[in-house]
This record gives structure tokens, C-alpha cells and sequence, in this order.
């Protein structure tokens, strides 16, 4: 495979392809961290972001080990606070695509430019890279239902394996997106109302290889979720008239 | 007895806040809210028949529940209000806290640029440097 290469303008590299960062948030992944950053150096050469989400574990030194670039926050914020963070690190310094991806290595490096073709070519603004089959009966019920609720006509709601072009990036920097807890319908939501283009596209996804679901880790979290979420995408929906 | 209890709480109430705001540790804008309150509670004490005529204007036959249902109206406010400004300072709090994580990142990187030429560090010596 032909790899992508790195462009921010900043740092005077050259190539056909647009600048772009990837960005991965990461709360104590120090068993996978090095190798989905490895993984993603065997790809592309584009810069790699690391946003430490509080580790309590080496996190930080083993991603910046690994030649990523550290943004450690000192406060847990969650997994889409974690994001938001390394969109605002995008904005900052004038990216203009910003790939998400998981540190658990559940995301595989190699579907970036299948992920990345409809965002560059235009055709979107954020591409999703959906994997329906990894859900299990309750998580396929449970995105069955956000979708009723929230109107949004995605195929996979959950997956942070994303691309967010400058427009995205903007719009999802702002405050109002500080105030959501998870990146899936409350974000999907405020880029669809905004009149951004939704693309997704299907990928392989891998299982988890160390640790627990930062959303998924107990029922109590599960339940809390869910009402969380049906309620923002009731109470985000937008009704046709 | 019981209006004179009342009174008695409520400047009581009244007199805690104002100690309060006076040692830092209620902030004034908050204490406007507890001190109308107590004052309020005060003024009923004292001029308990100012209730009933009330309750009997709006046709309520006891008028002690009138006064329940008013107090239960402006906590649920009061409340819900807490929670908005509580929702606003979430945001405060972690676009601060984003912030602050980027400007160690460019730190991060500034420093470990400026070493490098000198022995070479990575940005993760530098770390262990730190800490």
C-alpha cells in the first residue's frame, strides 16, 4: 500500500494529499498505544495526537515514545472531552482533516484512505467508518432505537473511527459541543443541524485486545447511557414540517 | 407561638447569611437569594393573618398548604437554576482544562525540539525529567 503522507503547511512538507492529524484519545491504553501508533506509521506519515485523558498508567510516555504528540489533560473528561481536545489541537494549528481513531486497536490504520476518499474528494464532511457487524443483539436493539429517537439515518452511530474535515472541526470545537458527554448522536446531531454531509462507510473492525468499554463498563453505566442519550436525541430532534 | 418561631428562624437565617457573605464564604450574588428568603420567612412570622386572607382571595381552604406548595415552587427554581449555572461551569471547567493540555503539548514540543540538538532526548526523557 502506498503510504499517506503528512502535509501541515506549517511545517513545510509537501504532497499532493491536504494537511490532516490523527487524533486518538486514550485513557490508561499503555498495552496498545505504541502498537496501533506503529500500526498507523506503517500507513501514513501523517502527525499523530495522542490526547491523554488523566492515565494513571505510562500512557503518556510510551505515545510519546512511540513519536506521537502528547496533549495530556489533567482532568478526566471523558472520551468525546478527549476528542474535542484534539479537534481544538486541529483548529489551533490549522489542520484541515482530523481522523479519530480508538487507542485499543479495535480501528484498523488500513481502511484510513477508504475513509479518507469521501472527505477529500468533497463529497462529505465527516466520514464514518461504520462496522454494524461488531455489535452484539443489545448494542444493534440500542442503535435501533437512537435511531427511531433521533432521526439520524447512520448506520453506525457509535464508532469513533471518524474523519472531520475543517468545517467539522470548527463547529465541534465550539462550546455548545463541550456540553455532550459522547460523541455519537448528540455530535452527529449538531453537524447534521449545522447542514454538514454524514457519509459513512464500512470498515473492519477488530476486537478489543486489553481492557474494558469506556461507555460499556458496568449496567449502571449502560442504563445511564442509554437515558442519557435517548433523552439528547428526542430533545435534539429535528421534527419536518 | 408558632409565628413568633417562625420569625425568630427566619432572622436567624438572615443573620447566618450575612456572617457568611461577611467571611468570604458565601458569594453575594448567592446570598441576595437566602437573604430575600429569610426575610420572607421573617415577614410571614410576623404577619401570619397576611397568609389566610391570602389563601382565602385564591380560595384555598388551608392555607398553610398554600404557603408549602409557594416554598416547593421556589426550591424546584432555585434548584434548577443551581443546575444551569452548574452546567455552565462544567464547560468552564473542561474547555479550561483543554487548554491548558494544549499549551503543555506545544510546551511539550518546544522543549523537546530545543533539546534535541543537545543530547538528543526524546519527549519521553524528558518527562521522567519532570517527574
Amino acid at each position: 500500500m502506498k503510504p499517506l503522507q503528512a502535509t501541515n503547511p506549517n511545517k513545510g512538507t509537501e504532497s499532493s494529499l491536504p494537511n490532516c492529524v490523527v487524533v486518538i484519545p486514550a485513557h490508561n491504553e499503555s498495552l496498545d498505544i505504541v502498537s496501533v501508533i506503529n500500526e498507523l506509521r506503517s500507513v501514513s506519515s501523517f502527525p499523530i495526537v495522542v490526547v491523554d485523558d488523566a492515565s494513571t498508567d505510562n500512557t503518556i510516555e510510551k505515545a510519546e515514545k512511540a513519536g506521537a504528540i502528547v496533549v495530556p489533560l489533567v482532568v478526566q473528561l471523558g472520551a468525546w472531552g478527549a476528542t474535542q481536545t484534539g479537534l481544538r489541537y486541529a483548529l489551533k494549528h490549522d489542520y484541515a482533516y482530523v481522523i479519530t481513531m480508538d487507542a485499543d486497536g479495535q480501528h484498523k490504520a488500513a481502511s484510513l484512505p477508504k475513509l479518507l476518499e469521501p472527505v477529500i474528494k468533497n463529497e462529505a464532511d465527516v466520514c464514518i467508518g461504520a462496522c454494524t457487524q461488531r455489535g452484539s443483539l443489545s448494542r444493534k436493539i440500542a442503535w435501533a432505537l437512537m435511531k427511531r429517537v433521533s432521526g439520524l439515518r447512520l448506520e453506525d452511530l457509535t464508532s469513533g473511527f471518524r474523519v472531520y474535515d475543517r468545517r467539522a472541526i470548527s463547529k465541534l470545537s465550539r462550546w455548545q459541543a463541550t456540553l455532550l458527554e459522547y460523541q455519537d448522536v448528540g455530535v452527529l446531531a449538531m453537524l447534521k443541524d449545522s447542514g454538514l454531509r454524514i457519509k459513512d462507510v464500512e470498515v473492519n473492525m477488530l476486537q478489543r485486545q486489553h481492557g474494558i468499554s469506556r461507555i460499556f463498563y458496568s449496567w449502571t453505566a449502560v442504563l445511564y447511557y442509554m437515558f442519557y442519550t435517548l433523552l439528547l436525541s428526542f430533545t435534539k430532534r429535528r421534527f419536518k414540517k | 407561638m408558632v409565628t413568633l418561631v417562625t420569625s425568630v428562624l427566619g432572622l436567624s437565617a438572615a443573620l447566618v447569611i450575612v456572617v457568611l457573605i461577611r467571611r468570604d464564604h458565601l458569594h453575594v450574588r448567592y446570598g441576595l437569594w437566602w437573604m430575600t428568603a429569610a426575610i420572607g420567612f421573617a415577614l410571614l412570622g410576623l404577619f401570619p393573618t397576611f397568609f389566610d386572607r391570602f389563601s382565602h382571595y385564591l380560595g384555598v381552604a388551608y392555607p398553610p398548604i398554600l404557603a408549602v406548595a409557594i416554598a416547593i415552587i421556589l426550591l424546584v427554581i432555585k434548584i434548577l437554576v443551581m443546575d444551569i449555572e452548574r452546567s455552565r461551569n462544567v464547560i468552564r471547567l473542561q474547555r479550561l482544562t483543554q487548554r491548558v493540555a494544549l499549551l503543555e503539548a506545544d510546551l511539550r514540543e518546544t522543549q523537546g525540539k530545543s533539546r534535541e540538538p543537545e543530547d538528543g532526548s526524546s519527549h519521553g526523557e524528558i518527562d521522567d525529567e519532570k517527574s
